[in-house]
């Protein structure tokens, strides 16, 4: 499973978001620090779900990295959240 | 890692505002940390800049110490404020000014403006 689906199947299960994207920005990134041959460093991910309202901004975030899992936010170069209920 | 803490405890209660980034405010290493550091110098706050790409230790530490897995970081009055989304959000919406005045840091209004004007 690619990372990009990896990230798109724990936030899938974890929210049942409404809306949910997952863009590979790697590319943009080629030659930057963290860059890898074949992308799947950077990563912007906007997300809305029911879930995350009432909660602050950075419980918001903790939830997602919550939900991602150490491991795969471990190998992920750069995360960019777009996080809205 | 006790240490450690102490060290990360020291530094966010002894200067009113600390950007953990990697490099330097004034050469920044990361274009989020870049992003960070150039919305706080162009709002002419005082930080305290530090580089995690100079100490191993701190890089993982910082992460530990606040239970968040990137760089940059944002303390402002030992409060964790966020990371490089949180922040550009935060300057956008007005909620950074607003932070600021409530923990009586010293900013630039005019140039807040300015940014959101520019993101309008």
């Amino acid at each position: 499973m690619s990372v990009t689906e990896e990230i798109r199947n724990r936030l899938e299960q974890a929210f049942r978001p409404t809306l949910l994207e997952v863009v590979d920005d790697s590319e943009r990134h080629r030659g930057h620090a963290g860059y890898r041959e074949g992308g799947e460093s950077h990563f912007n991910v906007t997300i809305r779900a029911a879930a995350f309202a009432g909660m602050s901004r950075i419980e918001r975030h903790r939830a997602v990295h919550a939900a991602l899992g150490k491991d795969l936010v471990g190998r992920i170069h750069a995360l960019a959240l777009d996080i809205g209920a | 890692m006790t240490d450690m803490k102490d060290r990360i405890r020291e530094t966010i209660e002894g200067n009113d505002v600390v950007l953990y980034m990697k490099g330097t405010k004034t050469m920044p290493q990361c274009g989020f940390s870049s992003r960070v550091a150039g919305v706080l110098n162009y709002m002419g706050v005082e930080y305290q800049d530090v580089n995690v790409l100079a100490d191993e230790e701190i890089r993982q530490g910082i992460k530990e110490f606040s239970d968040w897995p990137t760089i940059p970081q944002l303390y402002v009055k030992g409060e964790f404020v966020g990371g490089c989304d949180i922040v550009t959000e935060m300057t956008l919406s007005g909620e950074l000014d607003e932070l600021f005045d409530k923990k009586g840091v010293a900013y630039s209004k005019e140039a807040a403006e300015k940014i959101r004007e520019a993101n309008a």
